[in-house]
C-alpha cells in the first residue's frame, strides 16, 4: 500500500477510533469487563462485523451515487419518516457530543491539574478551532492517528497476563457467570449500540464524499471499512481484558472516565498513563468533532443546505452554523454538571432505538439498481444486511426496558 | 405557568427528601458494592504510587473523583435508616464510608512512602464492604 493511500485510510482510522472507541466504548467494555470478564467479548465481534458491512454499504454508496445517507434518508423514506429519524439522530448526536466534550475535559484535567468547570469551555474552543482550521483531511489524520496511542491498552492487556485459553473462550457465545441475565443481555445491547452508533455512518458517508470518493475508491472504501473498524474492534478487545483481569478480581467497578487509565498506568508505569490518556483525548475529542460534524451534515443534507468542510465558512453558512451551535449546545449541556459517563450511558441506550431508521434506508439504496447501477449489494452484502438488520430491530425493541430493569446496568 | 414550577420545586423536594428514606437490602448491598469499589480503586492507585508508575497530577484528580464518590456514599448513609434488622449493617457501612473518604482524600497528596500504609487500609476497608454486602444477599 503506497504512503498516498495509507494516508487515505485515516477516515476509517477515525471513524473507528472516534466512533467505535469513544467514551461509550471506554464505559461500556471497561464495565463490561469488570462485571464478565472476558464473557462478552464475542458481542465486540458482531459489533464490528455489523460496523464494517454497512460502513462499507455507505461508503460505496456515497462514491456511486456522490450522495451520502442522510440525503437518501429522506428521499426513501418520506418527509415525515425523515424528520422523526432527524430529530432522533440530533438528539442523540447532541448528547453523545456532550458526552464527549466532557471527556476531553476531564482529559485535559488529568493531564494538567486545572479544575474541570474551566477545562469544559477550553475544550469545546480546542475542538472548534481545530474544526474550523484544519482541512478535513487533517482533521482525520490528527485526531485519528494521535488516537492510536490507544495502543498502549492493547500493550497492557499483554504486560497483564491474562488467560489466553479464557481470553478465547470469551469469543464464543455462551452461559454467563458474574452478574444477572438481563445484566448481561443489557451490556450485550449496550456494546452494540455503541459499536454501531448512527453517527459513524453519516460520518462516514459524508466523509466519503468530503474525500471526494468515486468509483475509481470503492477498494479503498473496502479496506478502510475494514482495517480502520477492526482496528476499533481491537482496541475494544483490549479494553475489556485489562478490565477482566484488573478490575473484575478486586471489585472494581470503573464509574470514571480516568479509571481505564489505571489499567495502563498499572501495566506500563508513566509512560503507559500518559500515552492511554493522549489517546483517549484524541479518540475521545475526534468522536466529539465526528458528531457535531455529522449532526451538521444530518440537517444540511435534509434541508438541502451546501455542505462540507471543502466549501468556505461563508458559502456553507448554515451548515457552518450548525456544528458550531452543536457544540455551543454541548458545551451548556456539560457546564450544567451532568456527568459526562451517565450521559454517555443515556446517548449509547437511546443510539440503539434510532439504529433502525438509520440503517434501513443504507440497506434499501445500496440495494437499488436505479442508484447503484452494476455497484449494487452482492449476494453476501445483502444476507449481511438483512441478518444484521434484524439483530438492530431486536436490540432497538429490548435497549429501553433492559436500561430500565437493571438500573442501567447496576442490577 | 406557575403550576409548571410549582410541580417542578415539589419534584425536585420530593427527590431531595428520597435520600433520607429506610434503606433495604438491597440499597444498602449497592451501597457496599459502590464502597468496595471505591476502596479498591484506591488501593490500586496507592500501589502505583508505591512503585512510581503514576503522575502526581493524574493521583490528585482520580483520588478527588474517588474522594467525592466515597463521600456521597457516606452523606447518604448518614443521613439513611435501615429497614428493621439492617441497622447493624447500616452503621458499619457508614464506618467504613467515613473511612474510605479520609484515607482517598489523603491518597492524593501521600507520598511513596505514606502509600503502603493507605494502600492496606483501602484493600481492609474493601474487603470489608464486600463482606457486609454479601451478607445482604
Amino acid at each position: 500500500m503506497s504512503v498516498k493511500n495509507v494516508l487515505a485510510v485515516a477516515l476509517g482510522i477515525m471513524s473507528a477510533i472516534g466512533g467505535f472507541v469513544d467514551i461509550g466504548d471506554l464505559v461500556f467494555n471497561t464495565q463490561a469487563g469488570a462485571i464478565f470478564g472476558f464473557q462478552l467479548l464475542w458481542v465486540v465481534v458482531i459489533g464490528v462485523v455489523g460496523i464494517i458491512v454497512y460502513s462499507e454499504m455507505c461508503g460505496r454508496v456515497s462514491a456511486v451515487a456522490q450522495r451520502p445517507v442522510f440525503d437518501l434518508v429522506r428521499e426513501r423514506t418520506g418527509f415525515g419518516a425523515g424528520l422523526a429519524t432527524l430529530a432522533a439522530s440530533e438528539v442523540v448526536n447532541l448528547m453523545t457530543c456532550a458526552a464527549e466534550v466532557g471527556g476531553v475535559a476531564i482529559c485535559f484535567q488529568l493531564l494538567s491539574g486545572l479544575p474541570y468547570r474551566l477545562l469544559i469551555p477550553l475544550a469545546v474552543l480546542a475542538l472548534a478551532v481545530s474544526s474550523w482550521v484544519l482541512p478535513f483531511r487533517w482533521l482525520e489524520r490528527v485526531f485519528g492517528y494521535l488516537g492510536l496511542s490507544m495502543l498502549a491498552f492493547a500493550v497492557a492487556a499483554i504486560k497483564l497476563h491474562p488467560d489466553w485459553g479464557h481470553v478465547a473462550h470469551g469469543f464464543v457465545p455462551g452461559s454467563h457467570s458474574g452478574g444477572s441475565l438481563m445484566v448481561y443481555l443489557y451490556f450485550v445491547v449496550g456494546l452494540l449500540g455503541a459499536a454501531m452508533t448512527p453517527y459513524e455512518v453519516y460520518f462516514y458517508s459524508s466523509g466519503a464524499v468530503e474525500d471526494r470518493w468515486g468509483v475509481k475508491e470503492l477498494r479503498l472504501n473496502e479496506v478502510t471499512a475494514m482495517i480502520g473498524y477492526a482496528l476499533g474492534g481491537f482496541l475494544s478487545f483490549a479494553l475489556m481484558i485489562v478490565a477482566g483481569v484488573l478490575f473484575l478480581p478486586r471489585g472494581i467497578s470503573p464509574q470514571f472516565l480516568g479509571t481505564p487509565a489505571l489499567t495502563a498506568e498499572h501495566a506500563l508505569g508513566q509512560v503507559g498513563l500518559l500515552l492511554a490518556l493522549v489517546g483517549i483525548l484524541f479518540a475521545v475529542g475526534g468522536a466529539a468533532v465526528e458528531t457535531s460534524f455529522a449532526g451538521a451534515y444530518n440537517l444540511a443534507q435534509f434541508f438541502g443546505w451546501r455542505w462540507g468542510k471543502k466549501e468556505r465558512p461563508a458559502a456553507a453558512s448554515r451548515f457552518t452554523l450548525s456544528w458550531l451551535a452543536i457544540f455551543a449546545l454541548a458545551l451548556l449541556l456539560v457546564m450544567t454538571g451532568y456527568d459526562p459517563v451517565k450521559l454517555t450511558e443515556y446517548s449509547v441506550i437511546f443510539s440503539v432505538v434510532a439504529l433502525p431508521l438509520t440503517y434501513l434506508p443504507i440497506l434499501l439504496v445500496a440495494n437499488d439498481h436505479a442508484y447503484m447501477g452494476a455497484n449494487v449489494n452482492g449476494k453476501l452484502a445483502n444476507f449481511l444486511g438483512v441478518l444484521y438488520f434484524g439483530l438492530i430491530l431486536a436490540i432497538a425493541v429490548a435497549a429501553i426496558p433492559l436500561m430500565l430493569l437493571t438500573h442501567g446496568g447496576q442490577g | 405557568m406557575k403550576w409548571v414550577l410549582l410541580l417542578g420545586v415539589l419534584a425536585l423536594l420530593g427527590a431531595g427528601c428520597g435520600g433520607g428514606g429506610k434503606l433495604g437490602a438491597k440499597t444498602l448491598s449497592q451501597q457496599a458494592r459502590s464502597l468496595q469499589s471505591d476502596a479498591a480503586e484506591g488501593a490500586l492507585l496507592a500501589e502505583d504510587i508505591f512503585s512510581g508508575r503514576t503522575t502526581r497530577v493524574y493521583t490528585r484528580q482520580h483520588s478527588a473523583d474517588l474522594h467525592k464518590a466515597a463521600s456521597q456514599v457516606e452523606a447518604s448513609l448518614k443521613t439513611a435508616k435501615a429497614t428493621p434488622g439492617l441497622e447493624g449493617k447500616l452503621r458499619r457501612l457508614e464506618a467504613i464510608a467515613t473511612r474510605v473518604s479520609t484515607e482517598l482524600e489523603r491518597l492524593g497528596h501521600a507520598s511513596k512512602g505514606e502509600a503502603p500504609a493507605l494502600r492496606r487500609e483501602l484493600q481492609a476497608a474493601a474487603e470489608a464492604s464486600q463482606k457486609i454486602g454479601e451478607g445482604l444477599k
